[in-house]
């Protein structure tokens, strides 16, 4: 197998004086859907965000496409192709539909902003028909959809998403699933996201688990037994 | 209680320089003049550091006890302690108006709102010109006239102390703690069941009667104020004698007073400058030393003598 | 007189309107209330003056882009390193106040005279309804509306524009999404600042400039643009415009020296009683 595309070690990050996150350990390959689970409090969210620059780490290396980018403001880790879809605050609520995926194709230059929008909007019709309305005025699962929407847009290498399908039905769980598993595969992007649902076995080629900020386990999806990573890691809701 | 005693130096330190007086001449005149800011500055100490309250109209609460004072004995004929009494009232009076008719905003207004009566008041001054003498002032021979210059000069000193002394006693009883409960956590304080409210309005009577006489005796003892005297800078200038010395400590505002009267004293050849000077000096506290001068003399009085500490 | 009031304060509320558009700009886009930037605007007015004997166009050209670079640098090194600190609303109350006061002290400190007005060209006069109105104060409040109307269009229709609603909507994931956000807060800083420029520019050739009126004209847009309705345009147009009519009147009835004590007193009676903005705020304080 190939060297990883984005590495971690020894991560440690603090709250004042809680620490979320004690020394992880965690890398993603090229071209992989990998998960992270675990209870509410494990770390899922830091984690994500230590990666992606908007958390401050005290500690540990991060390595991606080669370069050292623990100190790197969030731009940087940008241009350099990461991208965090935010588990919280992850459109902007009062732009349009289509306003917040043509900010959110800054980036790329103007052939590909069409292609990447346009792109979004095969994926979620639902954002074509909407695509007038006020986001802030969209159904809960309509806004995620977005969220989801943005992250695509962006064209990260790596995209980062914090639990996509809270709140969602669990209908549109399955789909926003296929959906990612279908972005992975055409377009070759790398998506890591932390999630609470049992379905994220259905299309993560890796979970990892994280509990009060360690790493309890790592594994290929087939080699995990169902039960064990439902009792111990995931929520009721199936 | 441990810093009982450093407390009760504090104080006995600053009734030194009464000595002065046998000296007398520019070196009393100065010291009567810090102290006459110092009383203000712990004003700011104790309601917008140690009480928490927002409020940025000490050159306003201070003038008030100025213009009373005369207008009350020049132009009334009331006795003068009655004036300066009743000066002191009109401060605490217009503190409580002040934070009862901003009560409902949020703290930032009640800075915004304290800082536009500052603005104002100087204008009113000079709109009643024919009362207050606008910007050419007034003069005012007061207790001057009454006690001597020096006398004075040592009743300025033996308040000034008395001043702090109260304020140190004050934060150390049970109203001073529920104070500092207030400044720290406004809505915890008010779950636990207390009425913050009329300990609130408290902080704002004690600190308005405070500064309003602080602002009576300052004009006795300088024997003149005009509306250049309160101008809105005036209340930076006080707010910030607490922040330079360090908010923190009790002797916070004795530091910064003896800095921001003493530097421009020094700097007489440049008083052209001294806005562009204070100004920055102020952002650079804010940014550099949030905590203000005194924990880095002690560390650095720590450095020098490890053995000490 | 009627009639004569309400043009005066129809002028006066227009030229009052850029710097409240100022404030707008900058508290709407950095989300911290600067203080400072009448002051800096006046300071701009004063090197008009200063240059004006030299050229006329070159003198305005020289205190917008200086008041655009003041902007842009205390932005830059001051005020955005102290908010990714987590400063409060009045820490920047006290920072950006204190450096107006650095402004104010270079203004006495450089400029030869404490009140300047500025001679530009008159351009004039036009018959309304039987009063007669000087050209220039007609371009003046053309001026004033021109400029909201093309920030408006900027921001709507541009890719600057969106990426500064952006940032002032979501500033995490503007982040997030790529934008320079440090740069647009720089750039509103500026532009926030050289309208307060204009704004004193105007208010200094039909009135005077003095070292107090950058504070007046700081903190009256201030109040304005927070009656309005931080980001509502239209609610800052028509609050500057009622504040012109009440300047107008209150100067006509009582005269200058009562005019700023009673403009300040409405100014803290707003505050009190209706401190969310008459029009309602996105952004409330
Ligand atoms: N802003 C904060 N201040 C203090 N503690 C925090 C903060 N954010 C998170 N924490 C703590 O850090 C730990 C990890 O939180 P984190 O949000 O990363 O968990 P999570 O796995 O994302 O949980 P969830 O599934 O509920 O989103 C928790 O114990 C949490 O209480
Ligand atoms: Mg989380």
């Amino acid at each position: 197998m190939s060297e990883p595309i984005l590495e971690v070690s020894g991560l440690t990050a603090c709250y004042g004086m809680i620490s979320a996150l004690k020394g992880i350990g965690f890398y993603v390959n090229d071209n992989e859907i990998v998960g992270i689970v675990g209870p509410n409090g494990a770390g899922k969210t830091t984690l994500l965000e230590s990666i992606a620059g908007s958390m401050h780490i005290k500690e540990g290396q991060i390595n991606f496409l080669g370069h050292q980018i623990e100190r790197w403001p969030v731009l940087k880790r940008r241009q350099l192709g990461l991208m965090l879809v935010p588990q919280e605050g992850n459109i902007f609520p009062l732009m349009s539909v289509k306003k917040n995926l043509e900010v959110s194709v800054i980036l790329s230059n103007r052939a590909k902003k069409e292609e990447l929008i346009d792109r979004v909007y095969k994926l979620f019709p639902v954002l074509w028909e909407k695509r007038r309305q006020i986001a802030n005025t969209l159904s809960g699962g309509q806004q995620k959809m977005l969220a989801v929407g943005i992250g695509i847009a962006s064209n990260a290498k790596v995209m980062l998403i914090d639990e996509p399908s809270i709140g969602l039905a669990p209908k549109l769980v399955t789909k926003l699933f296929e959906t990612l598993k279908k972005i992975k595969e055409d377009t070759r992007t790398t998506i890591v996201l932390s999630e609470q649902n049992i379905k994220v076995l259905n299309i993560a080629d890796r979970l990892f688990g994280l509990e009060a900020g360690e790493i309890r386990f790592d594994e290929k999806t087939e080699n995990l037994s169902r039960d064990v990573v439902k009792d111990l890691y995931l929520g009721s809701i199936s | 209680m441990k810093g009982r005693y450093e407390k009760i130096g504090t104080i006995l330190i600053l009734l030194l320089p009464s000595l002065f007086v046998f000296k007398g001449g520019y070196l009393q005149e100065v010291t009567g003049y810090v102290y006459l800011f110092l009383i203000q500055g712990y004003v700011a100490w104790f309601l917008f550091f140690k009480s928490g309250q927002p409020f940025f109209g000490y050159s306003v609460t201070m003038a008030i006890g100025a213009y009373a004072t005369i207008v009350l004995t020049e132009m009334f004929q009331w006795p003068l302690f009655v004036s300066i009494f009743i000066g002191a009232v009109l401060a605490t009076v217009i503190a409580v108006i002040m934070f009862l008719s901003t009560s409902r905003a949020r703290g930032f207004y009640v800075s915004m709102a304290s800082f536009l009566l500052a603005i104002l008041f100087p204008k009113l001054i000079e709109a009643l010109q024919p009362i207050t003498g606008g910007r050419s002032g007034l003069y005012f021979g007061g207790l001057t006239a009454l006690v001597g210059y020096k006398t004075l000069y040592l009743l300025v000193i033996f308040l000034t102390a008395a001043i702090v002394a109260f304020f140190l006693w004050i934060m150390g009883t049970k109203t001073g703690r529920i104070l500092t409960l207030i400044s720290e956590n406004d809505r915890l304080t008010q779950t636990v069941g207390l009425n913050t409210r009329k300990y609130k309005i408290l902080a704002y009577s004690i600190a308005g009667f405070i500064s309003g006489f602080g602002g009576a005796l300052y004009v006795n003892y300088t024997g003149f104020i005009s509306s250049v005297d309160i101008e809105v800078f005036t209340t930076l200038y006080i707010f910030f004698i607490p922040l330079i010395g360090g908010s923190k400590v009790f002797y916070g505002p004795v530091l910064g007073a003896l800095f921001v009267i003493l530097i421009p004293e020094l700097l007489v050849p440049v008083e052209r400058y001294l806005r562009i000077f204070f100004g920055l000096i102020f952002i650079l506290v804010i940014v550099l030393l949030p905590e203000g001068l005194a924990p880095n003399i002690q560390k650095l009085l720590r450095k020098m003598n490890p053995k000490r500490a | 007189m009627i009639l004569n009031g309400i043009i005066t304060g129809l002028i006066m509320g227009g030229i009052l309107s850029l710097p409240v558009l100022g404030v707008a700009v900058i508290y709407g886009i950095t989300g911290i209330p600067n203080f400072a930037i009448g002051v800096i605007g006046v300071f701009g007015g004063f090197l008009t003056w200063y240059f004006l004997s030299f050229n006329m166009g070159i003198a305005i050209l020289v205190g917008v882009v200086f008041c655009f670079a003041i902007g842009y640098i205390i932005q830059r090194i001051l005020l955005t390193p102290i908010s990714e600190r987590g400063g409060d609303s009045t820490l920047f109350f006290i920072v950006t106040v204190s450096l107006g006061f650095v402004f104010e002290g270079l203004m006495r400190a450089i400029f030869p005279r404490p009140s300047i007005s500025l001679a530009l060209p008159r351009i004039g006069t036009i018959n309304i309804a039987g009063v007669t109105v000087e050209g220039f104060k007609i371009f003046a409040l053309l001026f004033a509306l021109g400029t909201l109307v093309i920030i408006r269009l900027l921001e709507e229709h541009t890719e600057i524009g969106k990426s500064w609603q952006a940032t002032s909507q979501n500033l995490k994931l503007a982040k997030l999404i790529g934008i320079k956000t440090n740069r647009v807060f720089s750039i509103a800083s500026g532009i926030g600042c050289a309208l307060a420029c204009v704004g004193a520019i105007f208010w200094g050739s039909l009135y005077n400039l003095n070292l107090m009126t950058g504070w007046d004209l700081g903190f009256l847009g201030f109040i304005i643009a927070v009656v309005g309705g931080i980001g509502n345009i239209w609610g800052g147009i028509i609050s500057a415009l009622i504040m012109g009519m009440v300047m107008s009147f209150s100067g006509y009835l009582l005269g200058g020296m009562w005019q700023s004590v009673i403009l300040y007193f409405i100014v803290i009676l707003v505050l009190i009683v209706a401190p969310k903005g008459i029009l309602g705020s996105e952004r409330s304080l």
